[in-house]
Parts: C-alpha cells; structure tokens; sequence
C-alpha cells in the first residue's frame, strides 16, 4: 500500500519509511520497542505522532536521523529525499560517516523535548549554533556569524548580540527553546523533526512556541513530524496525525477525521480523554485503563487487546491485525474495523471479524 | 585567604608535633643511653637550653614563624645540625622534578586510557585496562617497586636502586649522564605514577560514559557534528571537571605520600627525610617540611581552581556573582 502511494506521487513525499523495526537486546532478553512502522510525509505538510510514553516516538525520530545508540539493532528503510543525490535509505548509511553528518542537521533536524539539557553547559549560546552553520553552510566565521545572528533574531531571541556570547546557564527554558529551534533550523532543513517540543514549558510559552514553528514552517516551507502526548496541540499543528501504540502505528488519518471519526479504540480512548473539562492536565493526557505493556516476550494478537474495551475473545489476542485503509488517508489496524470499507466502527463488524479470522 | 590558612596549618602541625611524649633530647639521650653514655639532670637541663627546649610549645612556636617572618629563618634542625632550610634545599629541586614527571606520567598515560575505555566500553581493550587498573591498585607501592627492582636486576643486573648512581653523586648531574638520570627515574614513576594512575582512568572512564550519554551530546550528534567532536570539544571538557579538582590533592600526595616506596627505592627525595624527622621529633625540620607541604596544597587548590574555572563557564558565572 505504502508503496503504491510512492509512486503516485513520488515527488511530493520528503521521507519514507518503511517496516521500521527496532530491537533493543536486554539482559532480560529483546525489547521489540518499534514493530513495524511506516508512515510517509509530504513536502510542507506536518505529521503528528502521537502516543503514550514508551511506545517508541523518540526511537522512531531518532532512527531517522541514525542517533540511536548502538545496542538499537534498526532494520527497514528510511528513504529521503536527498539534496543532490535523490532518494537514499539513510538506513543503509553508516551512522557515523560523512553522508548522513550532511543530512543531519542541515537537510533533517531535531528539535528536543528538553531544551535545559540540549546545549552543552560549557559553550555559548551562539558557539554551538554557529557550528551547525560553520558546518553545513560557510566556514567563513564573520558570515556564518550573520547568518546565525539572523536566525537567533527570526525565533524572536531579543537583544541577539548579546546573547549570541551568553551560555545556557543564563538563557530561561522559553528562550532556550527558541535557541534550539534557531539551531535546528539555521541551515534550513527539508524536514525538521520536533519531539515533544513543548512538554518541558510553561503554558503560555508553549502557545508562543508552537506559533513560532507554524510561521517558520510557512517561512522556510519545510515538512514537520511533530511528536507529542498532547491530542489537543495536534489539532493545533498538524495536517495528518499518526496513532502510535506499543511500537506500532495503529491508526493514521488526516487530523479532522481524526477527531471526527476515530476508528481505533485506543484513539477513541485518547480523544475521549482529551474532551473530558475540568480534569487536571496530568489525569487528562491518558486515562484509558491500564499501562502499556513492555515489549518484551509479546503475546500474540493485537497489543492492546489488554486494554481494549471492544475486544473479541478469539480473535484480538490471536491475530494481530494489519493497518487498513478505511476511507481516504485514513488507516487502522484493528480488527473490529478492518474488511469493511468505509465504515466508521461500527458495533457488528466484530462477527465479521470473527469469521474472518476463523 | 592564602596566609591565615598556611598560619593555621602551621600551628596544627607544630600543635601535633609536641604532642608525643618527650622531644628530640629525650629520645637523643634515649639512643645514647642505650650506647651506654651517662647524663647527669644537668647535661640534659643543658641540651635542652641549647636546643631551645626549656620554653613551652607555644613560646617556640611564635618564636619559629615569628623568625620565619623577619629572617626567612626556618629553624635548626637537631639532627643534621644545621639550619632546616638547607636540608630541605637539599632536595627540594629533585622532589619537585620527581613529583612533576610522575604527575606528569599519570595524566599523561590515564586520561588517553580513560578516554580509549569509555569510547570502547566491554571492549577486550577496556577489560584489560580495567584489570591491569584494578591489579595497579591493590598492589602495594612497595611491593611493586621490590618486584620492578628485581626484574631489572635479573635482566640488566643493575636494580636501579636511587636516582643517582654512585658516579653521578661524586660528579653531580650531567649532561653526559642525564640519560642514566632518565633511566633511574623509570621504576619511580611507574610504582609511585601507577597508584595515580588507575584512579585517574577510572574516574575518566566513568565521567567520559556519563558525559557521551547526555542529551548534549545527542544534539550535537543531531547537527551533524562528528564523533571526534563531540568526544574532544564536549564531552573530554566535562569529563575533566573532577580530575581538575583532584590536583590538589595528587600534588602533595606524590610529594609525601609515597615515603614508603621511596625508602625501598632509596629515593633521595623528601619523604623519608620527614619521616625520619618525624621519628627523631626533629620538630623544626618536621614542622618546615609540612609547611612546604600545606603550601603547595594551596597552590594546587589555587591551580585546579583556576583550571575548573577555565573548564566550565558556570564556575566562572558564580564566583562573578558573588
Ligand atoms: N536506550 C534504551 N535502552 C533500553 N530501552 C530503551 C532505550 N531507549 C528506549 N527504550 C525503551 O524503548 C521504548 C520506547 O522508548 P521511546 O523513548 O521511543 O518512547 P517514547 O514514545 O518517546 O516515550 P516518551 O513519550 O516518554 O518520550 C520504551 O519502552 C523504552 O523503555
Ligand atoms: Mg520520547
């Protein structure tokens, strides 16, 4: 399916990837933290990726740019569009060499959930966001300065100059997160990835925050995977919105189908969440039943059959059911909605489901 | 802040000095007595008079540093006859060349290996270091050197016993024998250098993991930066941060704490020369010696202060604030 999609239109899509799989050894034995991932993204679109924590946002985002550290055995495709060299699996690159230390940072950055510990305590400020555009765009110091300057003045870090010579220690966690964003984007990156940009921030700042990426993104026309716990900043953000849960994306839609008809039952349970008023932030985010089982030694069937409300004794916790085009755009891997087209879960696709499966 | 705390120093050491029974007449009379010699009260009353002994503590205490002050007078010490300071001149050129070569050794030798261990952790490289690291420490100084001093003897015939051969004594050191000084000072720097040294590695090895596992250093990997990088311009910086303060504490030790190993290895160096002093209640010599000792703590902590300082930016930002 995924790669029909390609070749309609290819030319439109920055980054592919395809059956991501990461394995993590352990003493206790395999953690399959991310089991099969795929997910495309347009050229200026935004993806959101949403789900509880652990189920393998940040594994995924940093996968794509070959971050993870060397026990994550990563395996599947991560095509880019490349500048200058077309379409390359940045899976197939050797973390460490020279082609991906060219994307990285300059044609894909990251922008990370805390920004208190993103910079290194013993630079500046402006050292290390010149050193991306020392590296990637001049060696030319007074140059590369201008240009750093510049993109410090365009996140609305006032007073620039000097706090182009100040260290982190002095820069409040707004400021630092603009500071990272000015970072990430001072090369001017097809695609920027933002894991959970906003979670280590005051509120009001996290309104201001996500404006300033929505203008920069129209500014620079890059494409967006934003990664978040927060259903309600996706509505804010995103164009289409990936459902990720215990390593899987298990349902992925353009944002108004999303909320209008969600098809899985763990999106439901997110949604319904999201909309309940006057509950405190923390209870909000997530309280469907259950926690999220560790990926280690699963059973078979479908990963949240534990926790579903609609499952099928037989069927969930047999078979682990496929993600499904319903309408347009819009996909689910469950059981209860899979096979017939079209239908916005509806309460006797169960029995079709079971004969299907038997 | 430097003189009050050297002044404090000075009083504790002469403070504990005086604290064992006797002083240097009772136990120089106890020797001869045991040679057979015989003291009248009066020739005992008499030697102390003449060493200065018949005043309290705290006399002949403001007496030594008020002299220290206005003469640069360090005292007299009873058992070379004659003036501290020129005893310890004796050797404080070849102690502080000794100590500066072994400083020089340990971090020379541990900070590359700490840094090789970190970057290839559980590697067979790591493992090997780990254990040579771990044997280097739990084998005692002395030990070491008896069994480097054997080795030599065994393959070159020579133990290498001293810094100076006997030739090099009656001649003084040197150009043409300056290679042999080098090789004398081999077996030192390895027995006193490696206590150092595996310390070193470790605490290295341990702040080199911890550093490279920092978000930092992610971000950086983020941007495209290389390994080489951010292992030498981020992480070695920070990993550094404890050796810096640890300085201190290594300059005096590699001046006094290796007294042990030196007498074995008959270093002609300051150690034994304190012990011995310590023994004999050679109160000035003693006192003096712990001086230099308490002095160049200071100025360890001064230079390590300033090294952290030069290291993170956030130890700058403090002492401007207050
Ligand atoms: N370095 C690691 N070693 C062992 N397990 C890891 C490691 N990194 C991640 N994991 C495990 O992989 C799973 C996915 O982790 P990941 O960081 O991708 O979660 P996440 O979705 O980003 O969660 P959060 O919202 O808390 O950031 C988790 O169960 C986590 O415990
Ligand atoms: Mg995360």
């Amino acid at each position: 399916m995924e790669e029909k999609k390609i070749e309609n239109d290819g030319k439109d899509i920055v980054l592919d990837v395809r059956d991501l799989r990461i394995n993590i050894e352990m003493d206790e034995g395999t953690l399959t933290a991310v089991r099969g991932v795929n997910f495309s993204i347009k050229k200026g679109e935004t993806l959101g990726l949403v789900g509880e924590s652990g189920c393998g946002k940040s594994l995924t985002s940093k996968a794509i740019l070959g971050i993870n550290e060397k026990k994550c055995k990563t395996t599947g495709q991560i095509v880019f569009d490349t500048d200058g060299r077309g379409m390359v699996d940045l899976l197939s690159l050797s973390p460490k060499g020279k082609e991906i230390r060219q994307v990285r940072g300059k044609q894909i950055s990251m922008v990370f959930q805390e920004p208190m510990v993103a910079f290194s305590p013993l630079y500046t400020i402006g050292n290390q966001i010149n050193e991306c555009t020392r590296l990637h765009i001049t060696k030319d110091r007074k140059k590369s300065r201008e240009i750093s300057l510049e993109m410090m003045k365009k996140v609305g870090i006032a007073n620039a100059e000097k706090r182009y010579d100040q260290y982190p220690h002095e820069f409040s966690g707004g400021m630092l997160q603009r500071a990272l964003i000015a970072m990430a984007l001072v090369c001017n990156p097809k695609l920027l990835i933002a894991d959970e940009p906003t979670t280590a921030l005051d509120v009001t700042i996290q309104a201001q925050i996500l404006e300033l990426m929505k203008e920069l993104q129209k500014d620079l026309n890059m494409a967006i995977l934003f990664i978040t716990h927060d259903l309600g900043t996706v509505a804010a953000m995103c164009d289409r919105v990936a459902v990720m849960y215990l390593g899987k994306i298990v349902e992925i839609a353009p944002v108004k189908d999303i909320y209008a008809a969600p098809a899985h039952p763990y999106t439901q349970g997110l949604i319904g969440s999201v909309h309940k008023i006057g509950t405190k932030k923390e209870e909000r985010l997530f309280s469907i039943e259950g926690t999220v089982p560790l990926a280690l030694n699963l059973p078979p069937g479908c990963g949240f059959y534990e926790r579903c409300g609609k499952r099928i004794e037989g069927v969930c916790n047999v078979k682990e059911p496929e993600l499904t085009e319903l309408s347009d755009g819009h996909a689910v891997a469950c059981h209860l909605c899979g096979g017939c087209q079209g239908c916005a879960f509806g309460a006797n696709s169960g029995e079709e489901a079971k004969k299907d499966a038997e | 802040m430097f003189i009050p705390t050297i002044l404090i120093i000075s009083f504790v050491v002469f403070f504990i000095m005086q604290l064992p029974k006797g002083d240097y007449v009772s136990s120089y009379i106890a020797r001869m007595q045991a040679e057979g010699e015989v003291f009248t009260q009066e020739d005992i009353a008499a030697l102390r008079a003449q060493y200065g002994l018949d005043k309290n503590w705290v006399m002949r205490y403001f007496d030594w540093v008020f002299k220290i002050i206005t003469k640069g007078d360090f005292g007299y010490s009873f058992a070379y006859g004659r003036p501290v300071w020129s005893v310890i001149m004796d050797r404080l050129g070849i102690t502080i060349a000794v100590s500066l070569t072994i400083m020089a050794f340990t971090y020379l030798v541990s900070i590359p290996i700490g840094i090789y261990s970190a970057l290839h952790q559980y590697s067979p490289g790591d493992y090997i270091f780990t254990a040579i690291g771990f044997l280097g420490m739990a084998t005692p100084n002395f030990l070491l050197a008896i069994i480097l001093m054997y080795l030599s003897f065994t393959w070159t015939g020579d133990p290498l016993l001293g810094l100076f051969s006997n030739e090099m004594l009656q001649e003084g050191i040197h150009l043409y024998n300056f290679g042999e000084f080098l090789q004398r000072m081999i077996i030192p720097t390895i027995v006193i250098g490696t206590a150092g040294t595996c310390g070193v590695i470790r605490t290295v090895r341990a702040q080199m993991l911890d550093e490279l596992s920092r978000q930092y250093a992610l971000t950086a990997r983020a941007k495209g930066v290389s390994e080489a990088t951010i292992v030498y311009k981020y992480c070695l910086r920070a990993a550094l941060n404890p050796v810096a303060s640890g300085l201190a504490g290594s300059l005096s030790s590699i001046f006094s704490g290796s007294t042990i190993s030196a007498i074995v290895m008959n270093l002609s160096i300051q150690g034994p020369v304190l012990y011995e002093a310590l023994k004999t209640q050679d109160t000035y010599l003693a006192g003096t010696i712990l001086m230099t000792q308490a002095v160049l703590v200071v100025i360890g902590t001064l230079l390590s202060d300033i090294l952290l300082a030069w290291l993170d930016p956030r130890i700058r930002f403090e002492r401007k604030r207050s």
